[in-house]
């Protein structure tokens, strides 16, 4: 009789788990941000972030499914440098024109991705579209940490972690500077998100 | 080198080639388009606003070409050319203006348009006179370009840069041969029209501002002041690209003036 039941309720949820939606996440912009590293002059890396973005992901690890959207907006590059001096326009004045992301024009740029690859219930590999000054080309975002727990303080359920993914800017069309200024561009990924 | 010393001696050789079928003004169009192979950013798979500019600036003076073959430019043709290439810098930055809101948007395209207009009807009538046509080549080219650097881009500014240095080309050999050399429509709607779009891509995707880039209008006046009568053909050469560079000295000084209080 008690095995009966057992059976029972187990027949009964498991549709419910089969059917399970992935949970939908959206991007924190306080504690997600895209960094970004170049050659310069092959002496050094100089290093960058943008300031503004925004996402969502969704995620079963269950299913082994998940999807990414994520809108980065190219005119808050900041790679610290503020104060121009005597100099007539500052680095990030001019990463902003035409000769880079060519912000009046292309305000934004946009990564959406085509397939996820899990290792175990986790992610690891995102393959997906970039879209940078009109072109879209695949570029694959490697999952290095991967963490799901709630909020400690809050008590929101959140995923979050680091990524990281290499490309080459003059696939986009960005050709200015090569190669006194890198072709390779490296980026890290931090990122956290609440389920919605 | 790129942006000057090859656009020079490639507008020196183009003009000289060219001499005997009086099509020396290509030189203009032939020192661009080497700045444009050499700095290699050009591209019809994706035309940005800045590839369509090379596009019309290379349209140009084959419209020029057809000008100077088949009629004799009239100052009623500067101002219908004038309406076109204002048409066509429209085109050109139609995915900026697009973006803007509606009243900026209009604004900004209707500033865009009229320094075209202007630029290129005031520019046409002089297309046969080499010295003060050449003159005015070195002052817009040079102008947008230096303009465009402090205005945050070195791309449209190397492509200003080398219009000015081919029109310097074609003034050398008009320093060396006299009034013989030909400007011609092919010329002066290579400067007119590719400056004045340069100097309006230094304001919608750099930072050169709006007062910057409406001086540049006054070279084509400027060009026009009295040169001294029965001089050597070098004198005066000299003597209008001092005059065509006032206006292009004004274009810097506000876009200096502009960066310094620019956040």
């Amino acid at each position: 009789m008690r095995n009966s039941v057992l059976l029972g309720a187990v027949l009964a949820a498991a549709p419910l788990a089969a059917t399970a939606a992935p949970e939908t996440y959206v991007v924190d912009p306080i504690h997600s941000f895209a960094y970004f590293s170049i050659d310069h002059l092959g002496v050094s890396n100089v290093r960058g972030r943008f300031n503004k973005s925004s996402g969502t992901f969704t995620y079963d690890g269950a299913a082994k499914t998940g999807s990414v959207e994520m809108v980065i907006d190219t005119a808050s590059v900041d790679t610290g440098d503020h104060d121009k001096g005597s100099r007539p326009r500052s680095r990030d004045e001019h990463l902003r024109s035409a000769d880079f992301f060519n912000v009046a024009e292309f305000p934004q740029m946009a990564y959406k991705s085509t397939s996820v690859k899990f290792n175990g219930d986790a992610p690891a590999e995102v393959e997906g579209q970039l879209t940078l000054l009109g072109v879209s080309k695949p570029v694959t975002l490697k999952i290095e940490r991967w963490v799901c727990k709630d909020h400690p303080m809050r008590k929101k359920p959140m995923c979050g972690g680091d990524a990281s993914a290499t490309l080459k800017r003059t696939d986009f069309g960005m050709k200015y500077g090569v190669p006194g200024i890198g072709d390779e561009v490296r980026l890290s990924i931090n990122f956290e998100a609440y389920k919605q | 080198m790129q942006s000057a010393v090859v656009p020079l001696l490639v507008g020196l050789a183009v003009a000289a080639v060219l001499l005997p079928i009086r099509l020396s003004g290509l030189a203009a169009v032939a020192g661009f388009l080497a700045a444009v192979v050499l700095i290699g950013n050009f591209s019809f798979a994706t035309l940005t606003a800045t590839r369509k500019l090379v596009v019309v600036a290379v349209a140009a003076p084959l419209l020029g070409v057809i000008l100077d073959t088949a009629f004799k430019p009239t100052r009623l043709a500067g101002v219908v050319l004038g309406v076109l290439f204002g048409a066509a810098a429209l085109w050109v930055f139609w995915s900026v203006l697009a973006q803007q809101p509606f009243a900026h948007g209009l604004r900004l395209g209707a500033g865009v348009a009229a320094l075209v207009l202007w630029t290129v009807a005031s520019t046409l009538p002089l297309h046969a006179d080499p010295v003060r046509a050449g003159a005015a080549g070195v002052g817009l080219g040079v102008g947008a370009g230096i303009g465009a650097v402090l205005g945050a881009s070195a791309l449209i500014g190397q492509y200003g840069i080398a219009v000015g240095a081919a029109s310097g080309g074609f003034l050398l050999l008009v320093m060396t041969l006299g009034r013989r050399v030909r400007a011609g429509a092919s010329l002066v709607l290579s400067v007119s029209a590719g400056a004045a779009l340069l100097a309006c891509a230094a304001v919608l995707l750099a930072q050169l501002p709006w007062t910057a880039a409406a001086v540049l209008g006054l070279v084509p006046l400027a060009v026009r002041l009295p040169l001294p009568a029965r001089m050597h053909a070098g004198i005066e050469t000299v003597i209008a690209v001092f005059y065509a560079l006032a206006p292009a000295a004004a274009c810097w000084a506000l876009a200096w003036a502009a960066s310094r209080t620019a956040a």
